[in-house]
């Protein structure tokens, strides 16, 4: 499966006002024995939060390393700001970095960690380096912090600090690596909406590294998926979640169903088409593709070129699987059930495979699911 | 960490334009004024751009830097490799050359006599001569079996070990399940025999054992003794369990300290006794900690020197001892040869044992260690009273061995025929005008023992240092670098010193050139071989605890490679460099084995040279220049065990 490019025309709208402040060619970084980051191209504008997402081991944290300056890449140009970032070292880069375990200096104040990098630059706006610490420790709330020591401050706060630390010398693009994977969720979740109310504010280009799909769709201008090194798919969050271009990404983000099956009967409307999937058991369903022009986004391939005999891929959303719904039916059991508060997560017995429904009432015993033909996307075909 | 920053009046998104209006609209002004505001880091390099535009001048200076960086490394590293060829390999190289050169020719005749002679082998030489091992075996068994000296050394040895671990074992019990005041520091303590100069171990020895010491004063009270332990195999074996027990408690409460309280809980759970729960779960995480510190007091003691030198007689000779009369007797190829057969021993025993600690996985630190119970009995219960009182007896053996030497030592300083008195001290700094050549002066001997600590630890540090940061990289071939660098750990000072002696004292010629250093430098270059893998071990883990995105950080902030290394590594590495520093110092002013060789004149004499001279005729003097090195090692624990309390288990 190719990745799908993001191009279209409402995927980027700050795409022209100049070079872009990250741009990644054909970047492929490999080790002795593995290949951590395959043939990543990709580019994120000014002050846009560009988030890269994937399981443990994709190559996510490899590739912000190699924008940082910490690895070299093995092959393809990095280039920051329009300009090839090859061989210059991560202090000559102007980006600021947050780690996971934030890596404040355990032998410095609060004070004098977020002042280091003002050693190397002047403070900008033309501050002093006491106003400039001031300034960011109350961006992040943590005014009056100087003195102080990392060590006494909870994990929230110290990745806070961490923040302020990484801003004060005015970087051109932050980097940010799974910078709350320590945190509990509500932290994480409070936190989220912090980091990028504190990115528009100053509307600094980040690149952004995290496993939890959730976060990634909650705060991105757009998110690359990746998996195994190479870029699945890059969007929007919403593109991603309600077009994913493979079946891993529609597996990865959110909670999905994926179907496949060879296809019947392919039936021409005055949408699109109609194509007919026998997706098990002897029960066939329809699912509908619009045939827009020039839409890459449903998955490779022209649409027109869906034949019969093809095998076909498409995920339904569980959200879209209800009882007696749409023209589409699954006759299943339910297995289990989990309260989630505002909705229910159903768990269903589907011919020995499971089907995942989310209903506000719950359900129980035998029932009937029906989807829309609209709401069935295609990922794939065969 | 509400959303209510929307004020933009000290913000720093102050510096952006105030037309900008919507925050999403013009990002390229912020972005401009970013560059300019890191001006101070470009204006002496070229364009705000970090490459791209930027100018050759710029990336020449910058790819000229990164690689004067790189190579410091190298350099230091060859430099230190250097030094440590010239000052370890080389003279133990002739060392191994003198026992297998025999005028001019390569034989292995001098290795073959000694195998077969019985003086060192015993009934066992008869094995290496050709002799039926069933015959030997029997005699072996036999009452009046001969054991020869290395025998003799393997036997002290293994009744040492048994002796330090039997001693250890009961302090790592009390240390890792009790709670006590003072744990801590008792705890601190056993790291102190590392830097006790084994001399003055002798001194405190030979003051409470004596025919007149405090052991036989508190005999005769109850009207026993006296006991006539001095210059016996017991006195030996004694001072040898004072200097490795600690070893053995210290590694054993380390391990016992980690075992996860929760492992026992599971056992317990699972329907397992106390006992049993003890045999399954904690004693087979206890083994290795057990194991690896018999194996280093056996290695240790095989190649005891100071102790029977001054607490044995002549029937007591250990290798080490015989390798140094033989020196004295300049018999220096039998010397070499002898000492050879030393070293492979010793090689041997630690190469087993690293190679079962190889198959050890680190033991990590239990998430939750053991709960400790309180030393006073919380209740008068059997149960309660019997684990007590069996420390009670312990720590009434403990204080014998441990305490009443040091006492002694510390009494005998301070008091004559005539009652209290300082003049023993006195003696120290008095010029002896009058005095020989060949005589020993005490107070030289204070004077250079400092200079020679003070020079030998100017050498090790700086090595040290290097070694530390040279074993803590990954790359290939590291451990091997590692076990280089390591090697002097498992050489006996005799060896190095013979060395040292034979091969740069008597001078050498590289081509044409003659080399030939002094007995003073060569005393310095044994010390730093000897102190410095203590250095390396307290700054290496302090560098591999360091986390790598420490200095990434700081590198992201702007700062060079050399700029993070001194604000981020050495302040946070600091600690362990101080630490090494007192271990090598401390190490330095008790060497012994290497400084007995090299000290070609009185003049060269250190204190624990001017101790021994000064044992069995002059007690008063030897205790009096024992309490100084006390006060100076034990400085050096004091500052050891403030910034290095982390270091490994060597």
């Amino acid at each position: 499966m190719s990745t799908v490019a993001s191009d279209g025309p409402d995927t980027d709208r700050r795409r022209p006002t100049g070079p872009s402040a990250i741009e990644l060619d054909g970047v492929t970084k490999r080790y002795a024995t593995t290949t951590a980051v395959d043939d990543v191209s990709l580019s994120v504008a000014d002050g846009e939060f560009f988030t890269l997402v994937g399981p443990s081991g994709c190559g996510k944290t490899t590739t912000l390393r190699l924008v940082g300056g910490f690895e070299a890449p093995t092959e393809g140009a990095i280039r920051l700001g329009g300009a090839d970032a090859a061989g210059v070292p991560p202090e000559d880069r102007d980006v600021g970095v947050v780690f996971q375990n934030y890596a404040l200096f355990p032998h410095m104040t609060v004070g004098e960690n977020v002042a280091y990098g003002l050693k190397f630059a002047d403070a900008p706006g033309g501050v002093s380096d006491e106003e400039r610490v001031a300034e960011l420790l109350e961006l992040v709330d943590l005014a009056g912090a100087e003195d102080r020591d990392p060590a006494a401050l909870s994990g929230g706060q110290r990745q806070r600090i961490a923040m302020a630390r990484a801003l004060a010398p005015g970087p051109d693009v932050l980097l940010l690596d799974e910078p709350m994977s320590a945190l509990d969720a509500k932290l994480r979740e409070r936190l989220r909406v912090q980091i990028r109310e504190i990115q528009q504010e100053l509307s600094i280009t980040t690149l952004y590294v995290t496993h939890d799909q959730e976060e990634a769709l909650a705060v991105s201008d757009r998110v690359a998926v990746m998996r195994d090194g190479r870029v699945e798919q890059i969007g929007r969050p919403r593109e991603i979640y309600d077009r994913p271009a493979t079946r891993f990404v529609a597996a990865f983000v959110g909670d999905n169903n994926v179907f496949d099956g060879p296809v019947t009967d392919v039936e021409s409307t005055a949408d699109g088409w109609l194509v007919t999937v026998e997706v098990g058991d002897g029960t066939a369903v329809t699912v509908a593709l619009d045939s827009l022009p020039g839409d890459g986004s449903e998955g490779p391939g022209d649409d027109s070129d869906v034949r019969v005999g093809d095998r076909l891929t498409f995920c339904v959303r569980p959200e879209h699987l209800a009882v007696d719904g749409g023209t589409n039916a699954l006759s299943a059991t339910v297995a289990s059930a989990e309260f989630l508060g505002e909705t229910t997560r159903v768990h269903l017995d589907w011919g020995g495979r499971e089907l995942l429904a989310r209903t506000t009432t719950g359900l129980d015993g035998d029932v009937t699911l029906g989807f829309d033909p609209t709401d069935a996307h295609v990922v794939g075909v065969d | 960490m509400s959303g209510s920053r929307t004020g933009n009046g000290s913000s720093p998104s102050s510096s952006r334009p105030a037309a900008d209006g919507g925050s999403r609209q013009q990002p390229r002004a912020r972005t401009d004024g970013g560059s300019q505001q890191r001006s101070r880091s470009r204006t002496d390099g070229g364009p705000a751009t970090p490459a791209g535009t930027v100018a050759d001048g710029e990336r020449r200076s910058r790819s000229l830097r990164n690689r004067v960086e790189r190579r410091a490394l190298a350099v230091l590293g060859a430099t230190a490799v250097a030094l440590l060829v010239g000052m370890f390999y080389y003279p133990v190289a002739t060392v191994f050359v003198e026992a297998v050169v025999v005028d001019g020719a390569a034989t292995l005749s001098v290795f073959v006599e000694i195998l077969r002679d019985p003086f060192y082998f015993g009934e066992l030489a008869r094995l290496f001569a050709g002799e039926s091992p069933l015959s030997v075996a029997g005699d072996l068994l036999s009452p009046d079996r001969r054991l020869g000296i290395v025998g003799f050394t393997a036997y002290q040895a293994a009744l040492s070990t048994v002796a330090s671990v039997a001693l250890g074992l009961p302090a790592a019990y009390v240390l890792a399940r009790y709670e006590f005041p003072g744990r801590q520091t008792l705890r601190s303590l056993t790291i102190l025999p590392f830097v006790l100069p084994s001399i003055m171990v002798a001194v405190g020895f030979v003051a409470a054992f004596g025919r007149n010491g405090p052991i036989n004063a508190a005999l005769g009270l109850v009207g026993l003794g006296p006991i006539e332990w001095l210059f016996s195999l017991k006195a030996i074996v004694l001072a040898h369990a004072f200097y490795n027990a600690p070893l053995v408690a210290r590694l054993t409460t380390a391990a016992w300290e980690s075992v996860d309280a929760s492992a026992v809980e599971t056992a317990r759970s699972l329907g397992a006794g106390p006992r049993r729960a003890f045999l399954d779960v904690v004693a087979p995480q206890l083994y290795p900690a057990v194991l690896m510190s018999a194996a280093l007091t056996f290695v240790f003691t095989f190649g005891t020197f100071p102790i029977v030198l001054a607490l044995g007689d002549f029937s007591l000779a250990t290798v080490e001892v015989f390798v140094y009369r033989l020196i004295q007797d300049l018999d220096y190829a039998e010397a070499a040869g002898l000492a050879v057969v030393e070293l492979v021993i010793s090689l041997s025993i630690l190469y087993a044992y690293l190679r079962y600690e190889a198959r050890q996985s680190a033991a990590a630190r239990g998430a939750r260690p053991l709960p400790r119970k309180p030393l006073r009995p919380p209740s008068l219960s059997i149960r309660d009273l019997l684990p007590r009182l069996g420390i009670a007896v312990y720590a009434a053996i403990a204080v014998v061995v441990f305490l009443v030497p040091i006492a002694s030592m510390l009494q005998a300083s301070v008091t004559d025929a005539g009652g209290v008195t300082l003049d023993h001290y006195r003696f120290l700094v008095e010029r002896q005008a009058g005095g020989a050549a060949f005589q020993v002066q005490p107070w030289p001997a204070i004077r250079n023992s400092l200079l020679f600590g003070a020079a030998a630890l100017a050498v090790a540090l700086p090595m040290g240092v290097i070694v530390a940061v040279l074993t803590t990289r990954s790359y290939r071939g590291r451990k091997l670098v590692d076990a280089v660098a390591m090697a002097p750990l498992s050489v006996s000072g005799i060896v190095v010193g013979l060395g040292l002696l034979r091969g740069l004292v008597f001078g050498t010629e590289i081509g044409s050139v003659e080399i030939a250093i002094t007995g003073a430098v060569a005393i310095v270059a044994a010390h730093a071989v000897a102190g410095y893998p203590f250095v390396v071990r307290t700054v290496a883990p302090g560098l591999e605890r360091l986390d790598p995105q420490l200095l990434e950080s700081a590198r992201a902030l702007g700062a060079s490679r050399v700029r993070a290394l001194l604000d981020v590594e050495l302040p946070l590495v600091w600690p362990g460099v101080v630490a090494g520093a007192a271990f090598a110092f401390a190490i330095s002013i008790g060497e012994f084995s290497a400084t007995v060789i090299l000290a070609t004149g009185a003049d060269q004499f250190t204190m624990p040279i001017a101790i021994e001279r000064f044992i069995g005729r002059r007690l008063g003097p030897a205790t009096a220049m024992g309490v100084v090195l006390l006060v100076v090692t034990s400085v050096s624990f004091v500052v050891i065990d403030r910034l290095g309390g982390e270091h490994r288990g060597l």
